[in-house]
């Protein structure tokens, strides 16, 4: 079985690249390629974007144009692209807790939506005052993902179980959970008013329980969850550098019986980092429930878990640079929906969204062969 | 009774060749080494390919072929991305769902698909008329036999040939198969494209095979259960497709459970086989002992 | 005639190596870790392109690009650590190497045929996970000799023997080089096997030939002057020729002798790894002992009044495939000794270091530190009982390559440099640099990746992070192995400093005389448990010997 040695990224830099360390003194123009590849690959995938629209016989200049009306148009659509990157960082900040301690969660999708489900059921049924049912809702949001991604990490450490194929296959389960419980009068399923049919969807949450939202109505305004995600990001990221909590992750994670020996439980630590990305892929179904959904039905995960995942791909496991990430993420997912007044499929989005990803992940491998190569051929 | 038995029977087996295809595929490749989920996004893009081609040839056999391209293709990039470049292959394989999943969904939002384009029904002679096993076994469409064909081929190529003797050394060992003079990545490339030419092939033929169609993410998580199935077979190619008739069967009692009138819930049913799957994995994952490097990326050097 | 000559680069492993090689001759290649022995022969067999330099085969230059190539023209080689698949079959192993169908049939044929030419049976339907060590090797001999090569290169091909098994092996490449007039090229370090089993050797030094000589006319102290470069003190001279006779002489030892620390390496700069670094794979060349320098008898510290500080008691340990690893082993170590553990390689040391470092949990059995029993397995127990390691492979369990040396150096002890859960970079740093100095660590900065150092420098890294934790115990598996000389040095010193300071020491070797030298104590393991034991200064070789082979004597 597959204990995932490697973080879920091609090349990580082998520590900081100061001064005192200039091994990989290459000439300039080397150097230089690097960037060079990175606008040549993502101007690639652009490319192969458009010219899909073109074959199937729309314009691509029509598509830019609504995807940026979409996303930085007006201050409303820069709302919206804000609106969307809170929940794609949240996801991503906990893919990287992950991906540190060396285990790959992929998952998210599912976390996410037992999170939110859990999370609704909180909004629905518990009295008390707005924030604090608020508060509640995010909170075991969180502990809801968390406790779902607890099922793959028992899997795998108590019986080995391979934790990508298992976290893969409960968000099929996940999405049947959910489906099962919004199609239950006696669960979530929303209740009855007479003359209306209802369908397979939770009933709103009040108001009260919504997350605060801030600017003007038509105009630019956007909720709070993306300062949420913001601060956690950056708290992680301190936790992740400064703690020994950080530490302890980052050891498992680079070198996991140097971890034993030292004290580093994998069960505790690495079953921690994965609860804990469970726990922020379902604070982040929490945060759109409150945030702009406000109830929960089939289908309302919506690839937030897998595009926060690539998210912290291509921010190479920085949560504070998963934030621009997440931002740009964001605005193509806001832009996607003001596709549909072109007649363009807003998949195109996703089709754009995974070249991005793999045109980022492209340039980075191609340096760390050609490094290998040119230490092929001095080291011997 | 009988008919109705063997209507289920039937249906399992229908239910469980896509499988079958893309998990010799995924066999293939996990015994040299890689754990391939893209074999999600092999199935979907094949699925689609097949009735792509099926429109413009007006041929669903043709359209099978269509398909096992696609499959192909999506092999090779994850090949050069993983055995070339040397990213991530989890992270390859997911980017790759994502995109054939986007792709699929955008093209058939934007293109015309026939949509009642099947591949021949071959009916035996003669022996399809047993009743019980005549319908369950010899009454299918004819890509049916073609995996009859495949089966032992697959484990004659694996087992017995020079290639697959590489393979396993490869999935097994890579520095002794290194040091041997083998070219471990050139092998799981290699192993990749023939996964992706299966597993392209098991879309196409659920596509123009059974259904007759495409529908957005039609394969809907297939492809990881085929890859549950080479853990529930222990990565023996036997096992593996005993997993893919048990998963067969689970879904085809989905679908036969309430015409027979037993109640049991939608959701239950639909998660019923990754349920199984899990659970597979959970008693067999510490008895069955995975190939020695899988999952494992080779690099020169590093014992 | 077999004419091989090989230039190799600037920076090099091997610089302007010339190597002749007649058919019908033992030829011995001769030299330290890092001589550039394996790198010499790895690209003879094309596995490593040169930069400069050709091969001649019976005078036609020739180029070999990788293995099948170099199989073709007839070059064959038994890997130091095997090249077969352990999941596979004796002959699927042997057909691996080959091209065209397989033919199985055939194959067995062959394998049983070649069996018998040689002696060397092993049955075919095997799988090699089930075989013995020796075993193993005679696959690996016969997967190359049915391929007839002109030439068949051993690579350290005894690390993993008995004394018995190796005296079998060169019964066989005799025959080999005698009735088919095959050459034969056996990589070495250890002299006594030279001598006895070549005809012709070549001594290398630093990537370059030092010294040819005729077999018969030369003696294991020429040579091992030549392949260390100086005039050897007469305790490291005997160590270095493994020649145990000389050890065994009680009561005059050397004193403090030999240049010691100031060998210590050039501090060794980071964009330029030094030729050390380059030539030596790491981990992957058995240990050398010929450095090793202690700088006062061994044998002269007193145990007698301390108690059993450490005691394991019939421990039992299986690998995860159920694998028996050790079974009923029972040893005591009191404070300020050295116990050496003798041992062919394969016989349990590696589930003994693992044990130690809290990796291998007990079916059955304890470990007592102090007379308080330690949880075996559960993460950093042992550490915590003040039990230090320093790892047989350093790169799996001994340090973090990716993290910085500084961090290296606290891994465990996070305790003294963070408050509140928060770790202190300045704290962190001072520390570092403390121990840098204090264990002449070469290192750029405490920030630079440990991936960066030298081998030895990693390794006095670890024993600096093991050492400054306060240790009751320090366990130190194979410390020397892949090390240069001057670190060799470095670490027997520190080691026999650490119990003279009241530590008690277990030292897991396979290099005999490595433990002749450093231990009061001489404990042999067999099959994972303790077969024998006997004072340093009983030492019988010949009845130790035995008893690594598994005799009881």
């Amino acid at each position: 079985m597959t204990k995932l040695l490697e973080a879920p990224h091609a090349a990580r830099p082998a520590g900081p690249p100061g001064p005192a360390a200039p091994r990989t003194g290459a000439p300039i123009t080397q150097r230089l390629r690097t960037p060079g590849l990175y606008a040549l690959s993502l101007s690639l995938a652009f490319a192969i974007a458009g010219l899909l629209v073109a074959v199937v016989g729309k314009s691509p200049w029509d598509a830019a144009v609504a995807m940026y009306e979409g996303s930085l148009g007006s201050g409303s659509s820069i709302g919206q692209s804000i609106d969307q990157a809170a929940p794609l960082l949240m996801v991503a900040i906990g893919s990287v807790i992950a991906a540190r301690a060396g285990i790959f969660n992929i998952g998210q999708e599912g976390q996410l939506i037992i999170g939110a489900a859990v999370g609704a059921s909180v909004g629905l049924f518990m009295p008390g005052p707005g924030w604090f049912v608020l508060l509640m809702i995010l909170l075991c949001a969180a502990i809801g993902g968390a406790l779902w991604a607890s099922i793959a990490a028992i899997l795998y450490y108590w019986r080995g179980v391979d934790v990508v194929i298992a976290t893969l296959l409960l968000i099929f389960v996940a999405n049947q959970v959910v489906s099962f419980a919004v199609n239950r009068p006696y669960l979530l399923r929303e209740q009855a008013v007479p003359g209306q049919t209802t369908a397979s969807q939770s009933d709103m949450l009040r108001e009260s329980v919504w997350l605060p939202r801030f600017g003007e109505y038509p105009g630019f305004n956007i909720g709070a969850g993306i300062f949420i995600a913001a601060l956690l990001a950056v708290g992680v990221y301190f936790a992740l550098t400064r703690s020994r909590w950080g530490f302890r992750i980052r050891l498992l994670g680079l070198n996991a019986k140097t971890a034993h020996r030292a004290g580093v439980g994998a069960v505790v630590v690495g079953g921690g980092a994965l609860l804990a990305s469970g726990a922020f892929a379902g604070l982040a179904g929490g945060a759109m429930l409150t945030g702009s959904g406000y109830r929960i039905q089939d289908g309302f995960a919506d690839n937030v878990g897998f595009d926060g995942l690539l998210v912290a791909l291509v921010a190479k496991d920085n949560p504070v640079r998963a934030i621009p990430v997440a931002l740009f993420f964001g605005a193509l997912r806001a832009g996607g929906g003001f596709l549909a007044s072109t007649g363009i499929p807003r998949y195109i989005v996703a089709v754009v969204t995974a070249l991005l990803v793999l045109a980022v992940v492209f340039p980075t491998a191609f340096a760390e062969i050609q490094r290998r190569r040119v230490a092929r051929t001095t080291d011997a | 009774m009988i008919d109705e038995a063997s209507v289920i029977l039937a249906s399992a087996v229908r239910l469980t060749v896509p499988l079958a295809f893309a998990a010799c595929g995924e066999y293939i490749a996990e015994r040299a080494g890689t754990i391939n989920i893209s074999v999600e996004a092999m199935m979907l893009g094949g699925a689609f390919s097949a009735v792509l081609g099926a429109t413009i040839t007006g041929s669903a056999s043709t359209g099978l072929i269509f398909g096992m391209v696609a499959g192909l293709i999506i092999g090779f990039v994850h090949a050069q991305f993983s055995h070339r470049l040397g990213v991530n292959t989890y992270v390859v394989g997911l980017v790759l769902s994502a995109l054939i999943l986007g792709l699929t969904s955008f093209l058939l939002d934007s293109v015309k698909l026939d949509t009642n384009n099947q591949v021949n029904a071959v009916n035996i002679p003669y022996i399809s008329d047993i009743p019980l096993l005549g319908p369950v076994l010899f009454s299918h469409r004819w890509p049916v036999y073609l995996l009859i064909v495949l089966i032992p081929f697959v484990w004659w190529l694996v087992q017995r040939s020079r290639f697959g003797l590489e393979l396993r050394a490869a999935g097994e060992n890579p520095q002794s198969a290194d040091v041997t003079g083998i070219d471990v990545r050139k092998r799981r490339r290699q192993a990749l494209l023939i996964c992706g030419l299966l597993s392209g092939l098991g879309g196409a033929y659920l596509a123009v095979g059974e259904v007759g169609m495409f529908n957005q993410n039609m394969t809907a998580g297939r492809g990881f259960v085929v890859i549950a199935a080479v853990i529930f077979g222990g990565w023996t190619l036997r096992g593996t497709i005993a997993g893919c008739l048990v998963f067969g069967a689970a879904d085809a009692m989905r679908l036969a459970l309430p015409a027979l009138g037993v109640q049991l819930n939608a959701q239950f049913l639909i998660a019923a086989p990754y349920l199984l799957a899990l659970l597979a994995m959970m008693f067999l994952a510490k008895t069955h002992r995975a190939p020695g490097a899988l999952g494992i990326p080779f690099v020169r050097g590093t014992a | 005639m077999v004419g091989i000559s090989k230039h190799f680069g600037p920076v090099c492993a091997c610089g302007d190596v010339d190597l002749s090689v007649a058919a019908g001759e033992i030829h011995g290649l001769l030299g330290e870790n890092g001589a550039g022995k394996s790198t010499l022969m790895k690209v003879l067999l094309g596995l490593v392109t040169p930069d400069s330099g050709q091969i001649l085969l019976r005078g036609k230059p020739e180029t070999i690009s990788d293995p099948l190539t170099a199989a073709a023209r007839g070059i064959a080689m038994v890997h130091q650590h095997f090249s077969l698949v352990g999941r596979l079959t004796v002959w699927e192993n042997i057909a691996l190497g080959d091209r065209g169908r397989v033919d199985r049939e055939h194959i067995r044929t062959v394998v049983r045929e070649v069996g018998e030419r040689y002696g060397l049976a092993v049955d075919p339907d095997a799988r090699v996970e089930d075989l013995s060590t020796g075993e193993r090797q005679r696959v690996e001999i016969v997967k190359c000799l049915r391929r007839d090569p002109d030439v068949l290169v051993l690579d350290e091909p005894t690390s993993v023997l008995t004394l018995e098994e190796s005296r079998d092996l060169f019964t066989v490449l005799r025959r080999v080089v005698a009735d088919e007039g095959k050459a034969v090229i056996l990589i070495s370090h250890k002299l006594d096997e030279i001598i006895h089993a070549t005809d012709k050797v070549t001594i290398m030094r630093q990537g370059r030939v030092v010294g040819r000589r005729i077999t018969a006319e030369t003696d294991e102290r020429a040579l091992a002057r030549e392949m260390v470069g100086r005039e050897l003190s007469k305790w490291t001279a005997a160590t270095a020729v493994g020649v145990m006779d000389a050890l065994i002489e009680p009561g005059q030892t050397e004193p403090a002798s030999g240049p010691q620390l100031e060998v210590a390496e050039e501090p060794t700069t980071a964009d330029e790894p030094s030729a050390q670094e380059v030539s030596t794979p790491e981990g992957s060349v058995a240990a050398d002992p010929s450095g090793a320098t202690p700088s006062a008898a061994a044998p002269t510290v007193t145990e007698a009044t301390t108690g059993v500080l450490l005691r394991i008691k019939d421990a039992h340990a299986i690998s995860p495939e159920k694998i028996p690893l050790l079974r009923g082993l029972t040893l005591e170590l009191r404070a300020g000794e050295i116990l050496g553990i003798a041992g062919v390689e394969g016989n349990g040391q590696s589930a003994v270091g693992d044990l130690f470092s809290s990796l291998l949990p007990l079916t059955s059995g304890t470990v007592e530190v102090d007379g308080k029993t330690i949880a075996a397995g559960r993460p950093g127990a042992m550490h915590a009982a003040g039990i230090g390691v320093i790892p047989e492979d350093r790169h799996a369990s001994g340090c973090v390559l990716d993290m910085s040396v500084a961090e290296n150096l606290v891994l465990a002890d996070l305790g003294g440099i963070s408050k509140r859960g928060l770790l202190s970079r300045s704290r962190l740093n001072e520390r570092a640099r403390a121990l840098i100095e204090e264990f002449e660590i070469a290192t750029p900065s405490p920030d630079t990746p440990m991936r960066l150092l030298s081998g030895g420098n990693q390794q006095k890294v670890v024993l600096a992070r093991e050492l400054s934790a306060r240790p009751r115990v320090l366990v130190a598996a194979q410390p020397t192995r892949g090390l240069d000389i001057g670190a060799i040095e470095y670490m027997t010193l520190r080691l026999h400093e650490a119990a003279k300071s009241g530590i008690a020491v277990l030292l897991l070797s396979t290099e005999l005389s490595e433990i002749l030298t450093l231990s009061q104590r001489i404990a042999v393991i067999h099959r994972g448990t303790i077969v024998g034991e006997m004072d340093r200064a009983d030492v019988d070789v010949e009845r130790l010997g035995m008893m690594m082979g598994g005799q009881t004597a």
